[in-house]
């Protein structure tokens, strides 16, 4: 009987777990994690916006370890990895010994060098439940919050905040909101959305200094400008960082992210990494392949892992709804098509007959082939004066055995 | 499992699938709905509501072809693995794919993650719509049972 280990639960962790024991239902698997309950971290602004419980916000079934008999140690942190004689330190000095184990242990919301920011108590991230609940106990006390970064996170942040009455002010160091997926327009139409809905923007400034209390609170902060403004608590939403610090105490290759080969497989002997901390992508459906690729390896499946192609995603604010995918900042020697309507906004990126970018504000109904033609390189120069109306019908092709489609490029 | 299979060469392009489909989703159509019963929900059906939403399109090539772009209910569903709610599930006993709106965050990843262009959103963006087998009928999909050139039928897999 082998003994599998997941440090994680997450998309990665759970993924991981879920093939694990389609694979192998008479080994023993255990899943240590920080967080008390499973929970979707993409939709921890529907929990902080009160829409959802935490029940509400689990992505599998409430009985997922009982039924699939794993055992969970919850709420634990784990210190090392004793990859010599196989253990996983954790808690007060408790060890568990391990066959094939996963690290799956994310990425953490990162805080600049500004003066007061890494220390003040006031000062929260929004990735993981506890941050939602340490925010759900500070908007108890005051109203008035303060957003360092407005991409998905500092956004998400906000429409769950601005449900609830309170008063926000968005910093943003680059000129438009969400800066990785939008261009000009569509970030101008969501920066209209959210500020119908009270929210003010502070574009292509930064936060530089802080005023703080007699507790080291931040009161006020101080902005590039020079400008003074006061706030209750800070939401930092400036990027994450892969989560290496177990791998690093235990002697695994990680520099910025835990280094992979294409099995998901670490330096250590029989220990695989998956999902954010791995640095191969920052997205809920890649997490979840790679988590499915580490558990196939570890059980015995030869499962080389490709990588992903990170620059996709999907948004949904106030009803506003966007697909973004492929890189919409190189136009340089692109053909760049456009195409608005009141209701409609999209943009093509072609590059030496190849769909480079694609953005989609409005109905993206139909839209997934976008992101196989981009990631895949597939030629559209035949194409381009139908680029916003392509379907499947224009690659189509049918498996006679099984019945799904294939691609006839 | 069972799949629809697609001869896109049978297809006439007559859209009655599509139909059949709305009329299904609709609430004028009984539990039971046997073909004659879709027939007269097809008339009831406003089709000028944006909310009026067929899970399957017919794409004319313009020389005569149409291309059927059903929901597969994939061996290895992409639209079921990209979500991040638990919404969309492999059902291992039926084989299908399916959709639990309760659930649903709208997030629309599957969207994206379907490289077939299947899932679609709601007017009010706050669901997703794809293929449900017609579960709710007891006679099956409806658009199967409406298809007068047998383009598309229900088979084993």
């Amino acid at each position: 009987m082998e003994r599998f280990v997941i440090i994680g639960a997450g998309a990665a962790g759970i993924s991981a777990a879920q093939v694990l024991r389609e694979f192998r239902p008479n080994d023993i698997i255990t899943v240590i994690s920080i967080d008390e309950h499973i929970h979707s971290r993409c939709m921890l602004h529907k929990f902080l916006g009160h829409e959802r419980t935490i029940q509400g916000i689990n992505f599998v079934d409430p009985d997922f370890f009982e039924k699939k008999d794993i055992y969970h140690i919850p709420c634990q942190t784990v210190s090392k990895i004793d990859t010599e004689a196989k253990l996983v330190c954790y808690g007060e000095g408790y060890n568990i010994p391990y066959d094939k184990l996963l690290i799956a242990t994310g990425s953490g919301f990162f805080i600049p060098p500004i003066p007061h920011f890494r220390e003040a108590p006031n000062v929260f991230g929004f990735r993981d439940l506890s941050d939602a609940l340490k925010i759900d106990e500070a908007f108890g006390k005051g109203k008035r919050v303060f957003i360092v970064g407005s991409g998905l996170v500092g956004l998400d942040a906000a429409s769950a905040l601005c449900h609830r009455g309170a008063e926000i002010t968005i910093a943003e160091m680059a000129p438009r909101v969400m800066p990785l997926q939008t261009d000009d327009y569509a970030a101008s139409v969501y920066q209209k959305v959210f500020e119908d809905h009270g929210c003010r923007f502070l574009l292509g400034i930064g936060a530089s200094d802080a005023v703080v209390d007699g507790q080291g609170n931040i009161t006020e902060v101080i902005l590039s400008t020079g400008e003074h403004v006061p706030c209750d608590f800070i939401i930092m939403a400036a990027g994450v960082r892969p989560r290496i610090q177990i791998a690093q105490a235990s002697g695994i290759k990680a520099e910025r992210a835990i280094e992979v080969d294409d099995h998901l497989r670490t330096s250590a002997p029989d220990v695989y990494a998956a999902g954010d901390c791995t640095g191969l992508s920052g997205v809920w459906p890649d997490a979840m392949a790679q988590g499915k690729a580490a558990a196939e390896n570890m059980a015995g499946i030869d499962t080389p892992y490709e990588k992903p192609y990170p620059f996709k995603n999907t948004s949904n604010f106030f009803g506003v709804t966007m697909l973004s995918v492929g890189r919409m900042d190189l136009t340089e020697g692109a053909d760049v098509i456009v195409h608005k309507t009141p209701k409609e906004y999209k943009k093509a990126i072609i590059t030496n007959g190849k769909l480079t970018g694609y953005l989609s504000l409005g109905d993206i109904s139909n839209h997934g082939l976008y992101l196989h033609l981009i990631k895949n390189g597939i030629d559209v120069s035949d194409k381009k004066d139908k680029i916003f109306r392509l379907t499947f019908a224009d690659f189509y092709g049918i498996n006679e055995k099984n019945g799904e489609y294939v691609y006839t490029v | 499992m069972k799949r629809i299979f697609i001869d896109p060469a049978k297809c006439d392009g007559c859209k009655n699938c599509t139909l059949a489909c709305m009329a299904s989703h609709s609430d004028m159509t009984p539990r039971k709905g046997t073909l004659e019963e879709l027939r007269q929900a097809v008339y009831a059906l406003d089709l000028t509501d944006p909310a009026t939403q067929s899970r399957n399109r017919i794409i004319s090539d313009g020389k005569g072809g149409y291309k059927p772009i059903f929901c597969r209910h994939c061996d290895i569903p992409n639209c079921a693995a990209a979500c991040m709610s638990g919404a969309l599930e492999k059902n291992m006993e039926t084989g299908l794919v399916e959709y639990n709106s309760d659930k649903c965050a709208a997030c629309y990843m599957c969207v994206m993650n379907c490289r077939y262009g299947v899932p679609a959103i709601t007017p009010d963006r706050t669901r997703m719509v794809k293929c449900d087998f017609c579960q709710h009928l007891e006679e099956g999909p409806a658009c199967v049972r409406a298809c007068p050139k047998k383009a598309i039928e229900v088979r084993e897999v």
